[in-house]
């Protein structure tokens, strides 16, 4: 932070030499000059953006010259005459904290004026108003319009990924690495596909294999595998921000989200192209109506943070908007959308109203927890079965709610104060008399005045509660009847008819300015976008529109982005560092030419993420041996012209499912709702953090990717390994070095278990001798036998421990022992490899990608 | 681009600097010599020199969780205690919505008996005996006030600056901007006496900054730090051997990958691991501290025994370097009086009252109180009109605060609410202002505590905040 400080003064002395050697032309007095209108015109195009009527921030209103003598809260802002002591000025030229305008100077001929202006008296007549209502159009600047992310994906001269490399080492006369030795090869690729170690099996294989195209077949054997789909959907989950909960207070379960993490998976599988992928996650329910999965995938959008129990509607409905806007700007177009919330984008050409008009597109959606995702037949008898039951029971439940009606409208009655007035009214307003944004107000707070009748009979008199009950019991003899379909949780359009949407000043739903329509980035698209709503059912197919463009093989970001995005997962860093900024406060890409290639023959290739994949898997650059060259590491320290392959740690997840691979524990079922593995003791089981440890012990060693995602608390093993949060979009996970980690290793419950275990497969592994089994432990944890001295070190290392415990046990205190033992070991020798075993998994080797 | 280096602390920005310096050990043993901005691209924990001179090295935030009624503990309102069951006053005029729509009901009086206090003859009132006792320790902002209106965005905002969690808190902030000067021990340490607080972690992660800055829930129970205790299983001599493998393993390993400082570092924090065993644990075991002292903390009775503890704590804590430590009493909002305010109220001033005068005794006593600088607060308080007949809605709009030691100047009053203490009046106090003044006094600008995040450079106070000078000066 220091250096950026030093970096903007350093800046301004330049800036200030500069003025000062000039003449300030243009501005020079002529006779009595008012600069009434210039500094108008400043106001209007630099300041009240911020400080208008409506945003107000700082308490500071900067539309008229009243406003400005009144000033915020900090007092007036003009002493007219005077520039020197008026607030307006010495926050121009930074004597005041923060600097005006925020996040950027005025040049110095533009603070000219308003000195100029205020030494003149601050003349402000009526002509010379400032609007925050009509801002001026949008002039880009020949940087942003000539900015790299914007410009067409070009088909740059090259055939191959290497070309692109060795063409940027070559300038800095560097040599790429050598090819990684198989074992680490094969390693380094399973691992990265599927997320797991290759078996000792999958090594000889490979070793044997001496064709050309031995790895090849390896790269098409892992991405034939159905854990390809459970390693890289985990990389897609963060960028979506998955979670199982609401998040906030209560953070409900979201019981039926799960098969929105199961689409991914199995749209990794299918190598779904990726332009589907958008269409089914922006708008599946419109685009593919009569397809199931789209209508799960489209849950993308559902996975907003969503305080259920706050009492604004309005602010609540804005919230999860700007969730979904802020995601779908990151996700997909790489470009920090959240910064035009409250006024233009400070850097990037993304206009305050282009953040409203992205909005727009999402302006009529809602919830849909209860869709049925089955079709045909399947449907049909499921409707058939809900309307038999609600058939023959209406007379009964009409009577049981006629009994709690009075009670539950006065429990409504009193709990709708706590409501705007304008939501009162959406409520009070029969459904069919409501405006669209009525509907989403009313379908967003009626479940907070609507109560379960059988709650509500809990406070009826005795006799009437004798009747309820006696009802509801005969109510229950139709249970049977009721059909239990699966249900997932998605969005649709609540109607044909969008509710207006406004760019809002500061970002608040109480100040809106002018309408928007949908529309794209204006600086590659400033038309409104073209809508054209779905026949045959009631959506606006406003994210049709926005899905079809996204998807649009000229999009320049989308297309440039997931490639990046891939490249990261297989590098640890994208071609671009900043793979979710494509902006100008990201990274540049250290190989434009490279990213284009491979971008363009993605598209080419029809959007396929495995051709990619087997692209960068098959190129040199990508069986580079990781170690170090010293020229090459004092001329690019930081290998971002990749002359090595970037070693680094796996995630937390993968490290789970490593050790539980390794230990021979792994249940490998795909699918369902995700499941608690026990917590470490010391976690608060009576909080919100609580969760109930699998009955079934087998479902706690599932694969990582199906562990529940709790927004309040993330699984402990995960968050001491840098797992993101999941209340935003996360484009890339930090890599920390921690003693907390040290600690999960040493003492987690689960990795002593797996250590143990690890030992006994090793141990009953019959007729090894302790050579042997030494290797046999190296060989399951690294995939390769222990070189000499490795070896010398592990017996001479169970010798000692094997005393040290041998006098435990003769104290009768306890050891950590395998479940059974072969015959004849000694358990102080067997305690001794668990100690081992548990070392292994704890190693760099087995937690670094080398 | 070095400066974005330094923003995005990284792999390789560590990496570059042990290639350039030689490596692996010898790397460390230079750093000593390199300035610390270059110690803290290899280590982002190492201490780092403060903007200004701070006034005190340490916080403890004692974060009365649900809204303590100010109107029934601090803020004396004569004007009310006159008017009761009677409207709003139409000069003061209704909020326009509360969390549970009580804003059309009668004002409520304070029950309590209320006295001035100490030689600056601050009011507190009788739920608040021992802790009145220390008023001329105390500088008492009356006019603080938030944006939220229901308890996880307002809990949030008041350790986040927002109320929509994943923005750092302010523990957080801290570390980043000061690192830890003690290395066994987090930097940032959160304690609970009930359930957990609302929102859970989101109130002490590290939200876009790098995961080690977050803070580390204290558990209740005998291992405060989870994993942190060696199973029963394996004694000190075995784990020690067993450490040894796992160091002769990974610099087997490590032969050809020494200009590789991460391997370096992670075979190091395996030792670090094993010296917090020990040395965490005894900062942690309060049987370590004399009966009288667990009694001045109120250990010896239930009702406060376990605030108590987390108090006496938090003194150890801080005692050994640790720069945040969150307290949260009625955690999993104990104190949310909506109705029978008095039995609530009773039992978390019980609960709270004896620990908090402990504390402040305890680090006077031992010469720690100049240094450490103690907050006191809820997200916000209760309204003067009464919810339920006995209860209490929200209040955000004016509520109490103190704040003492760490430089914080003894026995004043900052601003006012109105005449029923339902808005702030005179000098108001944001939220922002509050997080803005407490980084001041540990020697941080909040203006210049930045992190370039999604391509702004954030602060620990979004767009807002001002330092409240008048506190320390």
């Amino acid at each position: 932070m220091r250096s950026l400080h030093i970096t903007h003064s350093v800046v301004h002395r330049i800036f200030t030499l500069a003025v000062c050697a000039l003449p300030l032309c243009g501005f020079q007095p002529s006779a009595k000059p008012t600069y009434e209108k210039e500094a108008a015109a400043l106001l209007t195009a630099k300041c009240v953006q911020c400080h208008s009527p409506a945003a107000k921030m700082g308490d500071l209103d900067l539309t008229s010259r009243d406003a400005l003598m009144k000033g915020g809260k900090h007092g007036p802002s003009l002493v007219p005459g005077n520039a020197a002591e008026s607030r307006l000025y010495r926050h121009l030229t930074a004597q005041l904290t923060p600097q005006m305008p925020f996040g950027g100077r005025l040049n110095e001929q533009e603070i000219a004026v308003f000195k100029n202006w205020i030494e003149a008296g601050a003349v402000w007549n009526a002509s010379a108003s400032t609007s925050s209502a009509a801002p001026s159009k949008p002039r880009y600047t020949d940087a942003q319009k000539r900015y790299w992310a914007f410009q067409p994906v070009a088909a740059p001269k090259g055939n191959s990924i290497d070309s692109f490399i060795l063409a940027k080492l070559k300038e800095k006369n560097l040599r790429p690495n050598g090819p990684a030795d198989k074992v680490t090869l094969l390693r380094r690729a399973s691992l990265d596909l599927i997320g797991l170690p290759p078996t000792p099996e999958e090594t000889q294989a490979f070793l044997a294999d001496n064709s050309p195209d031995a790895f090849a077949k390896v790269v098409d054997r892992l991405l034939a595998s159905p854990h390809y789909g459970e390693r890289w959907g985990r990389e897609w989950l963060d960028v979506a921000r998955y979670a199982d909960t609401n998040g906030f207070k209560a953070d409900e379960i979201r019981p039926n989200i799960w098969r929105y993490r199961d689409y991914v998976i199995q749209a990794f599988n299918d190598d779904k192209p990726y332009d589907r992928f958008i269409r089914e996650q922006i708008a599946g329910d419109e685009i593919y109506p009569n397809n199931v999965d789209a209508h799960i995938a489209t849950g993308f959008l559902r996975h907003y943070t969503d305080e259920t129990n706050q009492p604004s509607m309005e602010n609540r409905r804005e919230e999860l908007l700007m969730n979904i806007t802020d995601t779908v700007g990151s996700a997909f177009l790489g470009m920090t959308f959240g910064c035009a919330k409250c006024h233009d984008h400070k850097f990037d050409p993304i206009l305050h109203k282009d953040y409203y008009r992205l909005q727009a597109f999402f302006a009529n959606v809602r919830a849909k927890d209860d869709f049925i995702p089955l079709t045909g037949a399947e449907l049909e008898a499921v409707n058939k079965q809900q309307a038999e039951w609600e058939t023959k029971t209406k007379d009964l439940r009409a009577a049981m709610h006629a009994l709690v009606a009075p009670i539950g409208k006065a429990d409504a009655d009193e709990y709708m104060n706590r409501f705007s007035e304008g939501t009162r009214e959406a409520i009070n307003t029969p459904a069919e008399r409501r405006t669209s944004y009525q509907a989403l107000l009313a379908f967003q707070g009626l479940p907070q005045v609507t109560y379960q009748d059988a709650a509500l009979a809990k406070k009826l008199k005795p006799e009437q509660k004798k009747q309820f009950d006696l009802m509801a019991a005969q109510l229950k003899e139709f249970d049977a009847l009721k059909p239990h379909p699966p249900l997932a949780q998605t969005v649709i359009d609540n109607s044909t008819d969008a509710p207006k949407t406004f760019v809002l000043a500061g970002g608040s739903w109480s100040a809106p300015k002018e309408e928007v329509q949908p529309g794209f980035l204006s600086i590659l698209d400033p038309t409104d976008a073209k809508i054209v709503p779905p026949a045959g059912f009631a959506s606006t197919g406003r994210r049709t529109a926005l899905a079809n463009w996204l998807a649009d093989p000229k999009n320049p970001l989308t297309t440039r982005v997931i490639v990046n995005r891939i490249w990261q997962g297989h590098f640890g860093a994208g071609l671009v560092g900043t793979s979710s900024d494509f902006g100008i406060m990201g990274d540049r890409p250290t190989n434009p030419e490279l990213l284009d290639y491979l971008t363009s023959s993605f598209v080419q290739n029809g959007w396929s993420i495995k051709k990619l994949h087997r692209a960068i898997m098959l190129s040199g650059v990508y069986q580079e041996s990781s170690s170090s060259q010293t020229e090459a590491a004092a001329a690019d320290p930081d290998n971002k012209l990749l002359w090595h392959y970037p070693r680094h740690r796996v995630e937390g997840e993968v490290l789970r499912d490593a050790m539980l691979m390794t230990s021979g524990r792994l249940n490998l079922k795909m699918g369902g709702p995700g499941v608690h593995p026990e917590l470490p003791e010391g976690v608060n089981t009576a909080g919100y953090s609580a969760w109930a440890t699998e009955k079934d012990e087998a479902e706690a060693r599932r694969r990582s990717i199906y562990v529940f995602v709790k927004r309040v608390m993330t699984y402990p093993m995960f968050e001491a390994f840098d797992a993101p949060g999941s209340e935003e979009s996360c484009p890339r996970r930090f890599s920390t070095v921690v003693p907390s980690q040290a600690l999960t290793m040493m003492n987690d419950n689960y990795v002593l278990d797996w250590s143990r275990q690890f030992a006994g497969r090793v141990l009953n592994d019959g007729g090894l001798s302790p050579e042997q089994q030494i290797d046999r432990a190296y060989r399951l944890a690294y995939d390769r036998s222990p070189r000499p001295e490795e070896q010398q070190n592990v017996s001479a290392f169970l010798t000692k421990q094997s005393a040290v415990i041998a006098d435990r046990l003769a104290r009768n205190e306890k050891v950590l022992l395998p479940d059974r033992l072969p015959t004849g070991l000694e358990p102080a020798r067997a305690a001794a490899f668990v100690d081992f075993c548990h070392a292994l998994m704890s190693s760099n080797e087995f937690m670094y990608i080398n | 681009m070095l400066n974005k280096l330094k923003h995005h602390w990284n792999v390789s920005s560590r990496r570059e600097f042990f290639t350039r310096a030689g490596s692996g050990l010898a790397g460390i043993a230079l750093a000593s010599l390199l300035d610390e901005e270059a110690k803290a691209s290899i280590d982002p924990l190492a201490p780092k020199t403060p903007h200004h001179a701070p006034l005190a090295k340490s916080v403890i935030f004692l974060f009365m969780e649900g809204g303590p009624s100010h109107v029934d503990l601090f803020d004396y309102k004569p004007v009310l205690q006159k008017m009761d069951g009677q409207p709003i006053p139409e000069s003061i005029g209704k909020p326009k919505m509360t969390a549970q729509g009580s804003q059309n009901n009668n004002l409520r009086s304070s029950r309590r008996t209320w006295k001035q206090r100490g030689q600056s003859g601050m009011w507190v009132s009788d739920w608040y005996e021992n802790t009145g006792a220390h008023v001329d320790d105390m500088t008492i902002i009356r006019s603080c006030w938030a944006d939220g209106i229901n308890h996880v965005g307002s809990v949030c905002q008041m350790n986040t600056g927002s109320i929509l969690a994943g923005r750092p808190s302010m523990g957080a902030w801290t570390t980043y901007g000061l690192g830890t000067s003690n290395k066994n021990l987090p930097s940032f340490v959160v304690m609970t006496d009930d359930k957990d607080p609302l929102g859970g972690a989101n109130n002490w992660n590290s939200g876009f900054l790098p995961a080690l800055y977050q803070g580390t829930l204290f558990r209740r129970g005998s291992t405060p730090i989870l994993d942190l205790k060696p199973p029963a299983t394996i004694s000190d001599e075995q784990e020690r051997n067993q450490l040894g493998l796992l160091r002769s393993i990974n610099e087997l390993w490590s032969k050809d990958k020494s200009e590789d400082s991460e391997l370096e570092a992670r075979i190091q924090s395996y030792e670090m691991a094993y010296q917090m065993q020990s040395s965490a644990s005894e900062a942690v075991d309060l049987t370590k501290e004399t009966e009288a002292t667990r009694k001045m903390y109120g250990m010896d009775d239930p009702a406060t025994a376990v605030f108590g503890g987390n108090c006496l704590m938090a003194r150890r804590l801080v005692e050994r370097g640790v720069r945040f430590v969150e307290l949260y009493s009625g955690s999993g909002s104990g104190w949310d009086a909506h109705q029978h305010i008095e039995e609530n109220h009773t039992k978390w001033c019980k609960a709270s009252d004896k620990p908090i005068a402990g504390l402040l005794a305890d680090l006077k006593q031992r010469g720690l109180l100049k240094d450490t600088l103690v907050v006191w607060g809820g997200e916000f308080g209760r309204t003067p009109f009464n919810q339920q007949g006995d209860g209490r809605d929200h209040n955000p709009w004016g509520f109490t605060m103190f704040m003492a030691g760490g430089g914080a100047k003894p026995g004043q009053y900052i601003g006012t609410t109105d005449d029923i203490g339902m808005r702030a009046a005179e000098r108001p106090v944001h939220v922002h202002d509050i997080h803005a003044t407490i980084l001041w006094m540990l020697g941080l600008d909040h203006l210049k505590t930045t992190y370039l995040h999604n391509g702004r450079n954030e602060r620990p106070t979004v767009l807002a905040g001002e330092v409240v000078k008048e506190v320390f000066s």
